[in-house]
């Protein structure tokens, strides 16, 4: 099959900006009179707020907190839990209590250490196991568990855990908030402005059109600017307010932004299964995700931790319960892959150790448990489309010399032991549910002028996963016209309709379709020589499976995309030292709409995997504190850390995205801690391994425990 | 922040040091890292002609405190062991710009060249407009970051014994493979003759508040012949468990021990011990 024509690459819309240095970050920006706020965060877990004693404020200096806001105390991210300044007591270490401003940051700073807080400190909830408090609770499953497990051949029964991930964007988080005659303008570093947008409209009791908020060049999100930027701008807000029309700039350091934004949820799984002649027949699977102290979108990223609980395969019988619990620790949000990444480690894991246990090669093993075109998904949805991993297995074992290097490397010795793991998994592409039709109802607008170019209005952010090039190449290619006419704007609540969020790998799909529909609908309708409006708006799918929120049944996904991966690893039994040989990964997003954009994120997110699988350590320790807030603390790979690493793309096309386009952005990362550990228990010797990341030191003490 | 003294030679240098209020900076990769909001000025050491590159005498290899790592990596002097650790310092851009006599005078138990001065019973060269002085780098470190350096001193020149350039064994394990700070290196040195050892040396990075080395362990193996050593290579190996309490921070002491014993372990091995 001839690969598409707009799968080709071309010099992305950014490149000059980016590569000369000349594009102009959040922080950049310094506009006339501009003030610096910083927001005092609390230093405990949990503790009530008995008095807040501010220094006298000096001349040209701004003090807000909670009794300033005009509207709720909330911030609104699917539920309202969250506040935006503490009133009377704060559930999280960098919890904000109060803000200020001023001319000169550290000035600000320093004025900051002599508010003096009057707190009685709590003991804190920091163990998901034993903590109170349960923000979301899904059962759901399908067939008899128990006479399963009452007539298998063998039981197995497994914990995994799973620690925090920081999306260690390059950008810090950072907004410029003024107010201008009754309307407040934010513009910063984000992921989704309509967020921001509905943050700054709830808390301040504003119509919609009295906010604006626009996208800055933005450095890396991967979730982390889902959310977190609405806090942020609440606080910027609030000073703003005061500020008498001059903006205030809130720009956090890396360690107030490693300690108070979200990252990756931490995740304890219990799995448990039955096998009769060989055969897997049954799944029981609890899984709990540490929400942190607000509920934020874990029920979302839960959601999709349990629709993907499953894997890839395919069981009669099976229970799941899925739990978010609330401990006073930072909420957690999202991170590439969305709670994916949590419950396929725990999945894959645990298909290699069954089948380690019956003698089989894992790959066999999953293999003859691969679920097909028409099967039922975890939540008894259906596959509806083929599902090509057989090819990409294929692809993937050849590519990598996987069975050749397994059997190798069952025999040897010294101080270096290589392994090699294989792991498979899909991502479910796109928002979850019915929620595009029911709460996004996603429009974009094309926009022509009177010479014959065209704008592409939508609200979705590149930020650096190459957006603004890969919508002006849908719209240019529909429209047969040259790319160099067609432009994506940075996102402008005022000017952009609201296309939703640039999460859950829905952009390309979901919004270029949209994009696709509406260039069809101009091309048909062109006239040369005036200006031209045309919009489109999302419809469902006919063949969707209503996704019934409450039983957690139906098509939790309109399509998937799926990816086969390989790791090769050595490892130093003198140190517990690895060393990634060897990344070989088969994707499938449907057709690339650009082969370099798509084959760059792939490999980003494979070395994303990777860190998550060995060096990104960060935990809380008993107090409830990130102690690692540095990047000479959280180590994430640098260029010397990059292994070979081969990505071949799979193209299964998915009839509903433009010219087969699926979800992508997340895809290369949640199988691939998996992979890792898989090679790297083979690399000791068989020593199981049960939660990622795994370290130099955890190897080194496991192979000397077991006398390697 | 970027006023300064830039001078050219050493005695214009000292001169400068005689003021409390200025600096020295030999690179500045770490002293950057700190509070940079100082009133004192800095002295930029990297134009001070008595205090660059590599240079030998019929006794030692003398390296410049203000040469670079990367300098040193370029130079058909510097001895392999040297240039092995060098070459796993931080990333090409800090080796540009940071210096063997910054890399000491910083004081960090973790320094990579300061643990190959250590191996090598390197002595410095340290002088102030008072005058000039010699003292072995061991004895440099008094322990917990405080070295014995006078706030008008500089470090001139490092001197490596040519006797002391062995055949080496080197490993350094960070938290990945470029731009990460040591959590334990060690460095061995080993010469035989006609089947007896006749130089021992293994200095320890990292693992204590100053670079580990003791020569009374090292003596018990020294002068003895192969088999012998062999005899009593597990006693060896239990006197440095005993002598060596390392410090926890980013991994544990428990890992620290561990890894020191398996890499001096290998050590012996290789050397066939």
């Amino acid at each position: 099959m001839a690969p598409h024509p707009i799968s080709e690459p071309v010099v992305k819309k950014d490149h000059d900006l980016k590569m000369s240095g000349r594009a102009l970050y959040a922080a950049d920006h310094y506009p006339e009179g501009l003030l610096f706020a910083a927001a005092l965060r609390s230093p405990h877990a949990r503790a009530r707020i008995l008095k807040v004693t501010p220094p006298e404020l000096p001349p040209g200096h701004i003090y807000a907190d909670h009794r300033d806001i005009p509207g709720p105390n909330e911030i609104p991210i699917v539920n309202c839990d969250t506040p935006v300044l503490a009133v009377d007591a704060v559930q999280y270490v960098g919890e904000p209590i109060l803000v200020m401003a001023g001319p000169d940051e550290r000035a600000v700073r320093k004025l900051l250490s002599r508010v003096r807080v009057d707190y009685e400190v709590l003991e804190p909830e920091l163990d998901v196991k034993t903590a109170g408090t349960t923000y979301c609770d899904y059962n759901f499953g399908r067939g008899d568990v128990d006479k399963a497990m009452a007539e298998a051949d063998k039981t197995y029964d497994e914990e995994f855990e799973t620690f925090y991930q920081e999306q260690a964007y390059i950008e810090p988080q950072g907004l410029v908030v003024r107010w201008e005659e009754g309307k407040i303008i934010a513009r910063g570093s984000m992921q989704c402005p309509y967020y921001v947008h509905e943050a700054l409209v709830h808390a301040f009791a504003l119509p919609e059109d009295k906010v604006r908020v626009v996208q800055d060049v933005t450095g890396g999100g991967f979730g982390g600017k889902e959310d977190f930027p609405s806090n942020l701008a609440c606080l910027a807000a609030l000073c703003a307010m005061k500020a008498g029309g001059r903006p205030v700039g809130l720009f956090l350091g890396r360690a107030e932004d490693m300690e108070c934004s979200t990252k990756r949820h931490p995740s304890v799984s219990r799995y448990r299964a039955a096998v009769k002649n060989g055969r897997l027949t049954a799944l029981d699977i609890d899984v709990v995700f540490n929400a942190g102290a607000y509920t934020t979108l874990t029920g979302v990223v839960l959601l999709r931790g349990v629709a993907s609980c499953v894997g890839v395969y395919k069981v009669d019988n099976l229970r799941v319960r899925g739990r978010g619990v609330k401990t006073n620790t930072v909420p957690c949000g999202a991170y590439r892959g969305f709670g994916a990444p949590q419950t396929v480690f725990a999945v894959e894991m645990f298909m290699g150790h069954i089948a380690g246990d019956l003698g089989l090669d894992p790959l066999d093993f999953k293999i003859a448990h691969l679920a097909a075109q028409g099967d039922l998904t975890s939540t008894s949805g259906r596959y509806h489309h083929p599902v090509p991993l057989p090819a990409m297995i294929e692809d993937a074992v050849k590519n990598s010399g996987y069975r050749e290097k397994r059997e190798l490397c069952k025999r040897q010795d010294g101080r270096l032991r290589r392994g090699v793991g294989l792991s498979l998994w899909f991502h479910g592409a796109g928002f979850a549910g019915t929620g595009e039709r029911d709460f996004i109802k996603a429009r974009v607008r094309l926009v022509k002028s009177a010479d014959g170019r065209v704008e592409a209005l939508a609200s979705n952010t590149d930020i650096g996963q190459g957006l603004k090039t890969t919508f002006a190449k849908i719209v240019a290619h529909e429209l047969g016209i040259p790319l160099d006419r067609v432009t994506a704007c940075s996102p402008d609540t005022d000017r952009c309709p609201n296309s939703g969020p640039t999460v859950a790998s829905r952009s390309i799909m979901t919004v270029g379709e949209l994009f696709r529909r509406a260039a069809v609908k101009l091309r048909e309708g062109w006239a040369d020589g005036v200006e031209q409006v045309f919009e489109d708006d999302y419809v469902q799918p006919d063949y969707i499976i209503p996704y019934d929120y409450d039983r957690c049944r139906g098509d939790a996904y309109a399509t998937y995309s799926w990816a086969a991966c390989v790791v090769e690893l050595e490892v130093d039994l003198l140190t517990g030292v690895h060393r990634v040989l060897g990344v070989w990964g088969c994707f499938d997003a449907g057709t690339p709409v650009d082969r370099t954009i798509l084959t760059g994120q792939m490999e980003g997110g494979l070395l994303q995997g990777i860190g998550y699988s060995s060096m990104e350590q960060m935990k809380y320790d008993r107090a409830g504190r990130i102690r690692n807030k540095t990047f000479s603390d959280y180590l994430i790979p640098t260029a010397m850390d990059v292994p070979l690493i081969k990505v071949t793309l799979h193209v299964e096309k998915f009839p509903e995205g433009p010219y087969g386009a699926k979800g992508a952005g997340e895809l290369p990362l949640p199988g691939v801690p998996a992979a890792y550990l898989s090679a790297l228990e083979q690399a000791m010797g068989g020593i199981p391994v049960r939660h990622a990341p795994f370290s130099a030191e955890e190897t080194l003490a496991a192979v000397m425990e077991a006398g390697k | 922040m970027v006023s300064g003294l830039h001078p050219r030679r050493l005695n214009e240098a000292l001169a400068a040091m005689a003021d409390p209020g200025v600096i020295a900076l030999a690179g500045g990769t770490d002293l950057m890292v700190g509070e940079t909001e100082t009133e004192r000025r800095f002295l930029y050491l990297h134009n001070v002609r008595e205090m660059r590159g590599l240079r030998e005498t019929p006794d030692h290899l003398v390296v410049g405190a203000a040469t670079t790592f990367t300098e040193v990596l370029e130079s058909p002097l510097a001895p392999p062991l040297l240039k092995e650790a060098v070459s796993g310092v931080a990333s090409p851009a800090v080796r540009n710009a940071g210096t063997v006599g910054g890399n000491v005078a910083n004081g960090s138990p973790k320094a990579d060249s300061a643990l190959v001065l250590m191996v090598v019973d390197a002595v410095l060269l340290i002088a102030s407009a008072r005058g000039e002085r010699l003292l072995p780098v061991a004895d440099f470190y008094l322990g917990g970051k405080k070295v014995d350096l006078a706030s008008d001193e500089l470090i001139v020149e490092i001197r490596l014994p040519k006797s002391r350039l062995a055949p080496h064994y080197y490993c350094k394990v960070g938290g990945r493979r470029a731009l990460a700070i040591s959590r334990l290196s060690f460095a061995g040195l080993f010469r035989q003759e006609r089947g007896r050892i006749r130089h021992l040396a293994a200095a320890f990075g990292a693992v204590t508040d100053v670079i580990f080395r003791d020569r009374c362990l090292e003596s018990m193996l020294v002068g003895l012949e192969i088999p012998e050593a062999k005899k009593l290579r597990q006693d060896f190996l239990a006197a440095y468990g005993a002598a060596l309490v390392p410090t926890s921070g980013r991994v544990s002491k428990e890992y620290r021990r561990s890894v020191a014993l398996n890499l001096l372990g290998d050590f012996l091995t290789v050397f066939g011990v």
